[in-house]
């Protein structure tokens, strides 16, 4: 039960941490190619889903295994 | 702290592996565990070994482990029938002594029934041994399936992955041709009027792509998601992504064509259907490899006897060979197995040992003789008393050493895992700076409409901004999965260990064949490696010959000076014997006998004093042996020792006794300084004897006067030499030099500990499968290093042309579908390479059979000269 709860609390930091990073990536793609302003909104909306999914796919084992590391050292401490 | 003799060690299966990363993450899930040390998983062997504290953690953690790392840890259930049980506290007792097995993950028992249903990993725990815990307690326990052995579940597993890909692979590649005919419908000129024209419809290669993803494809899709869930990428990420985009992509411009993501020009139904099909004939394949290169151990396994008919209160029962005990009588017929070890208590047989020790005469077997389970009886029969049984048997220890050997790892596969497990977040990273690079800068700069798809005729066409961008970032994706990497070492390394133990060399670990293959000197142990280790007459040599050998004379010299040490303790004196014997010479027992000690005997034998003794008791006595001094120097230089034998106070001759070198000691240091080796012997003769035997079997080095502590550190003095050393020995004296050694190889007839301590054990006594092990383990790391090469080269020539490296210059871009084939030729490459070394012979092997053939050949030349005449 109380791995369970662990882990629990595991996916939730990790999930907030990852699916912050990606919202930062979609918008930073997002407002640069606006700021340019030669790309038709396709193209954009096309490239914030891109970098998005590679940007949650990169982020996500890097956060999760960090929380692990992190969550399961305080609570052995 | 746990103390090291606490930790137990314990290997067992993991499923849903398929690259090298995989292996990363598994490993890393384990490691996490408290108590859990020594991690190592083989994606060749689909298994996991580790040390680990069993009051810290336990199988059930390793399985939750594993399973929240998106793999799983494969179970079975049996049932047994238990009967004696008659109340609840039974029920409690039987399943408490089941759930305590290690292996066991779940036991219940229905007391109505009389039954218990045992949940267990095959490979930890067999039903014998829940039966015997059954019996421990108090009750009796039989199994009630038809045992399914683990080889035969194993087996089971590895077909029904090679029909499932089998099965992917038939459905992914006939429609991705279908696909592939209607996307260049246009280019088929002559062949258009017998392909319906509806076939190159959008909506239809959306129609027939759409069961090939969600189909074939679904399990990539599956796995990525159950390993990210848990902070894990893998390889079946990287098919994912560049499937999931192919299609997606194409799926929006197919019913969106106005949607701005290239349009029409842009729908890779036929990129997302072969991609998916070629990476299934990679799995296929790969699934096909793994069951042949563990075909060493399946043969082993097969070895093992069912049935053993033993000898209880007089009468002759058959019960299954796993259940045999120690000190049980057994009978075997002609052409039977011998079921466990034993030792012959009666009967006369010959006994074919080819296949535990590559022997392939049969071995002579009476009474005292050991016997091996898992050989087969030829001729007579016999009864012998089982004495190793289970899991101490040989057959089951070769058996083991190969498993561990097989799911061990070469620190080259180490670096090689390391570099695929942190290679995925790379790729992926990688892909995102290709897409930023070309939506941002590459495009406006270089993008033509005309350019073209490398090995396609057609033309890019008017691919928007995102299209391109997407394309080229899905290419990488694709082309970078180094799936081949994660089976380049493992299969090599299985394939080598299996072929080695085919021909009695048994290799403890992955590491042990990568050092065996870059061995530059070979030390040897004198007594018991390169000799017999037992002294034996050698020369008799009379007075009274003036170059004429008396037989008679010699005989004669010889029964006198057997009778004289029959009582002796000395090895020179029962050596003596022991040729009198040979020689089957009657020895009575002596009138009169008296022992000098240091010096020698003397006796009366049939009224003639005899003395025998060496050159100091002569010379007290004023025996004048001038006559026969310049040989007695002759045969000291040769190495051995010799004794004066006076008969009546009179020189009578000179008897030579000497450790003699093993038959095939000359040969093997013969082919070994052919192979560039340095060859070394280590002693603790005196150096003139010790010489004397290097000349004799062409050694380059000797260490003579050695003390055995001190052949460690002779050891590490050609180490700090820079050399890379290999030991041979046998005594329990060259364990440290073993150990000290970068290689340790153990004779087979050696002593416990120096098996133990060796890295490389020769069942035989052979000094020839010294070069045997030296010859698979070079071959071994040859396809090893070609195999990394044939997974690595298409990564490293492919990522920057699939990036757009060459783009600006050439106009030509990698397609995903022609990247996925790339991918797969090199999953091919490997494979095949792989399955080459099963037709290695090492050059001993393939004297012999030239020297059959030339024998058989003779034979038939001879037969038919003998009827010509």
């Amino acid at each position: 039960m109380e791995t369970e709860n662990l882990d629990k609390e595991i996916a939730r930091k990790s999930a907030i941490v990852y699916l912050a990073i990606t919202a930062i990536m979609a918008l930073l793609f997002f407002a640069v190619t606006g700021l340019m302003g030669t790309y038709p909104m396709v193209a954009r909306i096309g490239g914030v889903m891109w970098i998005s999914l590679l940007t949650l796919i990169v982020s996500m084992p890097l956060v999760i295994t960090y929380m692990k590391k992190k969550v399961k050292g305080t609570k052995r401490n | 702290m746990t103390k090291l003799e606490d930790q137990r060690s314990i290997s067992f299966p993991v499923q849903g592996m398929t690259c090298a990363s995989c292996v990363s993450h598994v490993e890393r899930a384990l490691m996490e565990l408290p108590g859990v040390s020594d991690v190592v998983v083989n994606l060749g062997t689909n298994k996991a070994s580790l040390n680990f504290d069993p009051t810290q953690v336990n199988i059930t953690d390793f399985q939750h482990a594993i399973s929240d790392a998106g793999y799983s840890v494969p179970t079975q259930e049996t049932n047994l029938h238990v009967s004696g049980m008659t109340c609840a506290s039974c029920v409690d007792h039987v399943e408490r002594a089941l759930n305590e097995l290690p292996g066991v993950t779940g036991a219940t028992v229905n007391l109505g029934l009389e039954k218990a249903r045992v949940q267990y990993i095959p490979e930890v725990v067999t039903t014998s041994q829940m039966k015997r815990a059954v019996r421990d307690v108090g009750y009796e326990a039989v199994e009630q399936d038809t045992a399914v052995d683990n080889l035969d579940r194993e087996r089971k597993v590895r077909e029904d992955e090679i029909r499932r890909q089998g099965r992917n692979l038939i459905i992914a590649g006939t429609i991705g041709v279908l696909v592939m005919i209607g996307t260049f419908y246009d280019m088929l000129g002559p062949f258009q009027s017998i392909v319906p024209k509806f076939l190159s419809y959008k909506w239809v290669l959306g129609l027939l792509t759409t069961p090939i993803v969600f189909g074939p494809g679904r399990q990539f899709f599956v796995n990525s998601w159950r390993g990210l869930k848990h902070g894990v990428t893998d390889m079946n990420l990287l098919y994912a992504t560049g499937i999931g985009a192919s299609y997606g992509i194409a799926v929006i411009n197919t019913l969106f064509p106005n949607a701005g993501f290239g349009g029409e020009g842009a729908t890779f139904f036929e990129s997302a259907a072969l991609l998916t099909a070629f990476i299934v004939l990679g799995r296929w394949l790969e699934a096909l490899t793994r069951g042949r290169t563990s075909e060493a151990i399946r043969k082993l396994m097969k070895l093992q006897p069912k049935v053993a008919n033993i000898i209880r209160n007089g009468h002759e029962i058959s019960i299954p060979a796993d259940e045999v005990e120690t000190g049980d009588l057994i009978a075997v017929r002609p052409g039977e197995s011998i079921p466990v070890d034993g030792m012959v208590q009666d009967g006369y047989s010959a006994v074919d040992e080819s296949m535990l020790t590559g022997e392939s005469l049969p071995v002579e077997k009476k009474a005292g003789d050991p016997v091996i389970g898992g050989t087969i009886n030829k001729t007579g029969a016999f009864k012998f008393v089982a004495t190793k049984v289970g899991k101490d048997s040989a057959l089951a220890q070769i058996i083991k050493l190969v498993e561990d050997a097989q799911a061990s790892k070469a620190p080259i596969q180490k670096l090689a895992d390391w570099v695929a497990g942190h290679f995925i977040l790379g790729v992926h990273l990688l892909a995102v700076l290709v897409f930023i690079f070309w939506f941002f800068i590459g495009y406006d700069l270089f993008f033509d409409a005309g350019s073209r798809f490398i090995l396609s005729p057609f033309a890019l066409g008017d691919i928007g901004v995102f299209g391109f961008s997407l394309l080229l970032s899905v290419t990488v994706l694709v082309i970078s999965c180094p799936c081949a990497v994660g089976l380049a070492t493992p299969s090599a390394m299985m394939a080598g260990t299996g072929k080695a133990a085919e021909f009695g060399v048994l290799f403890k670990g992955a590491e042990a064949i990568e050092k065996a293959s870059k061995i530059q000197t070979i030390v040897f142990d004198k007594t018991g490696t390169l000799t017999k280790g037992e002294p034996s007459v050698t020369d008799i040599i009379t007075s009274l010959e003036n170059n004429v050998p008396d037989k008679n004379q010699q005989m004669k010299i010889l029964r006198f000076t057997a009778i004289a040490e029959q009582n002796s303790e000395h090895p020179l004196g029962e050596a003596i014997v022991r040729g009198a014997n040979t020689n089957d010479l009657e020895l009575s027992a002596p009138e009169w006998f008296n022992s000098i000690p240091g010096h020698g005997v003397e006796a009366k034998i049939e009224g003639v004093a005899v003395l025998v003794g060496n050159r100091k008791l002569m010379g007290e006595r004023s025996i004048d042996f001038r006559a026969l001094m310049s040989q007695a120097e002759k045969l000291e230089t040769e190495g051995k020792t010799v004794m004066f034998v006076a008969l009546d106070g009179q020189p009578a001759g000179l008897i030579a006794v000497a450790d003699t070198l093993k038959e095939t000691s000359v040969e093997a240091i013969r082919r070994l300084r052919q192979m560039k080796l340095e060859t070394v012997m280590i002693t603790g003769d005196n150096r003139r004897t010790a010489e004397a035997i290097a000349r004799q079997v062409g050694i380059d080095q000797v260490l003579a006067e050695v003390l055995p502590q001190d052949k460690a550190e002779e050891v590490k003095k050609l180490q700090a030499l820079g050399k890379r050393v290999a030991m041979v020995g046998d005594g329990v004296n060259d364990a440290p030099a073993l150990a000290q050694a970068e290689v340790g190889i153990a004779i087979g007839s050696g002593t416990d500990v120096a098996k133990e301590t060796g890295d490389v054990i020769l069942i035989k006594s052979d000094l020839n499968d010294v070069i045997v092990a030296l010859e698979v383990a070079r071959a071994t790391m040859n396809k090893v290093k070609q195999n990394l090469f044939w997974a690595f080269i298409y990564n490293t020539l492919g990522i920057p042309l699939a990036a757009g490296f060459l783009y600006p210059a050439l106009r030509l871009v990698v397609s995903p579908e022609v990247a996925s084939a790339f991918m797969a030729i090199s999953s091919v490459s490997v494979t095949l390479n792989t399955l080459l070394l099963k037709g290695f012979s090492p050059s001993t092997q393939r004297k012999v059979k030239r020297t059959g053939r030339d024998k058989v050949a003779a034979n038939q030349f001879s037969a038919s000269t003998t009827s010509s005449n």
